[in-house]
């Protein structure tokens, strides 16, 4: 607690223009990222205390010490720290993929199926009708035509169906938490991303005409999109290869090798479009299914997750856009409410299709909140093809994930304890 | 495609790696070359603008705080090592000479370098000519101790010349960096400012007190029970935190690392537990840190830089060798110290290579592209042959010893 509070005052000391004949504040990037490595880490101790989970923590702490409250981080500083963001979703991404056996994905493939068609279509079916009642009450709908609204709620729906996989693994890394229904709320979230993705490409093309009308189905899009799946998994594939290659041949050098390959997924991402998320995903699923040594390579990335997740959650934390959700929180606050009401009815229905037992009917919803970067990646396509939404779609979405983000893990963490699989992953290695 | 053939290079190096270190034992330049982590700076070297340009400046700009965090790390585990109960078991003799020795080679260097400084460049400003001089003495009496470990399977049994050998190239660099840390303090100021000894001496007492206060912090972080990961994200963040800072106010980052690394090592009682940490997170953050500072390295070579490079070395061996026997008759040393010894202090390791690009990345201008490229090319030659200096210096000496 000293130590949260000497550095809390050293940072507002720098602030200060005492200072600032010796300072270079274009060098600041390194003392903000230690700022709010501590900070956040022990912020999120606090919050823990609560009952919280630390990521929560560490995205209040970001969102603290962001461009929006206290300015320790400005906004030049988060986009700086963009590449290590990316290099820790990669890193997380490699973990998710690791975390899902082959085996116990077939014997839960039919509720895998189920959950994810019953929670996609129940959400954007909400959406639409939500649309299609709600046009008469919200602006932003209201300068729409009924096709224009309908089109518009299918994409919202589409984005509002998606689940963060990252804040799912850190949560599950986080409690040490281990079972049926950590791999059910796991797996259904990684897969979900892919269908998420797909539908989004086909109804973006599809629905490209409503708005204009001159352009007509614009295959573009979604052939687009769907080189950037299908090469991501391809990438995935090849990545995963190499990996057990490496394991099998080299085995040296495993930290290194593991932040090269989290580096050169997202350079290559970053420079032909595809998802860093997917390529690893793919790759970490492989080397635990199809390597003896899939075991160490997770492990191997586990020992240092701790720092990864405070530094992705917290940069997560500091990119949220708080101006948005000053503008549009009470159009957010409601999509938050009926999105969680159709996620509940979605996975009750879904759960009870398959015969599913009365917890996941009833309580696993819970775990399908958290939204992040995915959600936020397909926002911004929507904002690149329909130009005169003007950011208001954008600071919608940013402004539903802001809430979402915060209070997904937190969900997470309670249905996790809820059905007493918290902390099973310690008592699995003794 | 770049990104995919730079990977490649890089699970070949993986690959090359484990065969010369792993399988053999051998004190040959090439070996070494990849123990020290020099073939990395090539690699970085190849990433970088000069080659395939995936570390483009945008790409490093971002990655500066990995570069930061490495200077850090450098200097945290540098002065982790000063704890006061294993100083204590050393006579003050040896702390005599460590100081002797790196003052001579200082003091050599400086005369030698800034004679040819002025010769071959027009360096307008006498501040910042005395500054680059000042750095390139400070930098000729940094030693790494890495050759010696590596050497020591070469020994059949390890003598007083190979325990004085480690301790003088572990310890003297304390000098250099303590030099560095003055000269960034004062290089903050016009020279011709009235008031520039006390400034400067106002900044070098903040680049002490804070690590000082930071050490302490995170001994106060550590003090109770806590968990291999809490510790990591502790370690991490007060390092970057520090050596961040230092950059803030182009202070050493090297020099407040240091000072953190020193205080925390005498305050703590869980080294046992800290050191395996250290060195699992170490060897992973080096070879980063070397492929930054391969991509960062704009490489200049002309027959200026040449000319340098060849008096660098020369009086930096020069200055090892030649006063050694004046030396233990000045601190009456109880065994003789030959010529032959000074050639064990060839090696400038990575702390030499962290010495060499702080100072680029404090201050960039056109003398310091000179220094780092003079610096970076003069560690790669003696690096390289510093294997072989150590076969006929120590591995004689301590050989003739058991005879």
């Amino acid at each position: 607690m000293i130590a949260l509070v000497v550095i809390f005052i050293f940072m507002l000391l720098l602030k200060t223009s005492v200072f600032f004949p010796f300072a270079n504040p274009e060098k600041g990037t390194s003392i903000a990222l230690g700022f709010i490595l501590i900070f956040a880490f022990l912020f999120g101790k606090q919050v823990s205390r609560l009952k919280l989970p630390q990521i929560t923590g560490f995205i209040l702490a970001g969102i603290l010490c962001g461009p929006y409250v206290l300015k320790f981080l400005n906004a030049g500083q988060v986009s700086d720290l963009q590449l290590l963001d990316g290099l820790a979703l990669s890193l997380i991404a490699l973990t998710a993929g690791g975390e899902m056996e082959i085996d116990r994905l077939k014997s839960q493939l039919k509720s895998i199926t189920s959950l994810i068609v019953f929670q996609t279509s129940t959400i954007i079916l909400g959406f639409l009708l939500f649309g299609l009642l709600g046009r008469e009450f919200f602006p932003f709908f209201s300068s729409l035509t009924i096709l224009q609204t309908l089109a518009t709620s299918l994409l919202i729906g589409t984005l509002a169906a998606a689940t963060s996989p990252a804040s799912t693994i850190a949560i599950i890394t986080e409690t040490r938490s281990k079972g049926k229904y950590t791999d059910l709320v796991l797996s259904v979230a990684v897969v979900k991303d892919f269908v998420v993705i797909l539908l989004f490409a086909l109804f973006l093309s599809l629905l490209k005409p409503v708005f204009f009308p001159e352009q007509g189905f614009d295959i573009g899009i979604f052939s687009q999109i769907l080189r950037e799946v299908g090469g991501s998994v391809v990438l995935g594939i090849v990545v995963g290869g190499g990996i057990i290659l490496y394991l099998k041949y080299i085995k040296r050098e495993m930290t290194i090798f593991i932040l090269s390959v989290a580096f050169f997924t997202y350079q290559i991402s970053h420079n032909y479009g595809y998802h860093p998320l997917l390529i690893c995903l793919v790759a970490g699923f492989l080397v635990e299914n199809f390597s003896p040594h899939g075991d160490r390579f997770i492990q191997a990335i586990e020992k240092t997750s701790l720092p990864v997740y405070i530094v992705f959650f917290a940069i997560s934390g500091a990119s949220l856009n708080l101006d948005a959700l000053r503008s549009s929180w009470l159009l957010a606050l409601i999509f938050v409410i009926w999105r969680g009401l159709l996620k509940f009815i979605g996975t009750y229905a879904g759960a009870s299709f398959v015969k599913e037992d009365r917890a996941v009917r009833t309580s696993s919803w819970a775990g399908f909140i958290s939204q992040a970067g995915v959600a936020l990646g397909l926002a911004i396509l929507v904002e690149k093809n329909f130009p005169q939404w003007k950011g208001v779609f954008l600071s919608l979405v940013i402004a539903i994930i802001a809430i979402n983000q915060i209070i997904g893990p937190i969900l997470l963490q309670k249905l996790l304890t809820k059905v007493q699989e918290v902390g099973k992953k310690d008592l699995d290695s003794y | 495609m770049n990104a995919i053939y730079a990977f490649g290079l890089l699970i070949l190096l993986a690959f090359l790696g484990s065969r010369f270190i792993v399988r053999r034992r051998s004190l040959s330049p090439l070996h070494y070359i990849f123990l020290s982590g020099l073939v990395y700076i090539f690699l970085g070297m190849y990433l970088g603008k000069v080659g395939l340009n995936i570390l483009s400046p945008q790409v490093l700009n971002e990655l500066t705080p990995l570069l930061s965090l490495g200077l850090g790390w450098i200097g945290f585990l540098f002065g982790f090592q000063f704890e006061g109960k294993y100083l204590r078991r050393f006579s003050k003799k040896y702390i005599g000479l460590s100081f002797l020795k790196s003052s001579f080679v200082f003091f050599l260097v400086y005369v030698v370098i800034f004679f040819l400084v002025r010769k071959l460049y027009f360096v307008q400003s006498p501040f910042l000519l005395y500054g680059i001089v000042l750095a390139f003495g400070l930098l000729a009496t940094v030693n790494s101790p890495t050759l010696l470990s590596a050497a020591s399977f070469a020994l059949s049994s390890k003598g007083d010349y190979y325990y004085l050998a480690r301790f003088l190239t572990s310890v003297s660099g304390f000098w250099g960096i303590l030099g560095l840390a003055l000269l960034f303090s004062f290089w903050h100021f016009p020279f011709f400012d009235s008031r520039i000894i006390l400034k400067g001496s106002v900044l070098f007492l903040i680049s002490t007190i804070v690590p000082i206060i930071f050490g302490y912090l995170f001994y106060l972080s550590t003090k109770k029970r806590t968990s291999e990961q809490d510790i990591l994200v502790y370690l991490l963040g007060f390092i970057f935190f520090v050596s961040g800072a230092a950059f803030y106010f182009n202070l050493s980052p090297l020099y407040v690392s240091m000072v953190m690394g020193i205080t925390y090592s005498n305050l703590t009682k869980i080294h046992e537990r800290l050191y395996p940490l250290l060195l699992s997170v170490e060897k992973p953050l080096y070879i980063v840190f070397l492929i930054l500072i391969g991509a960062i390295w704009e490489f200049k070579f002309d027959i200026n830089i040449a000319i340098l490079i060849l008096a660098f070395l020369c009086s930096r061996a020069l200055g090892y060798v030649l006063p050694m026997r004046t030396f233990r008759f000045l601190l009456g040393f109880p065994f003789p110290l030959p010529h032959l010894f000074g050639f064990s202090f060839l090696s400038f390791g990575g702390i030499g290579i962290a010495f060499a690009v702080s100072l680029k990345l404090a201050y960039a201008m056109e003398l310091t592209e000179i220094f780092l490229s003079v610096a970076m090319i003069s560690i790669i030659v003696s690096d390289l042959l510093s294997p072989w200096f150590l076969k006929v210096s120590l591995l004689r000496l301590d050989s003739k010893e058991h005879e």
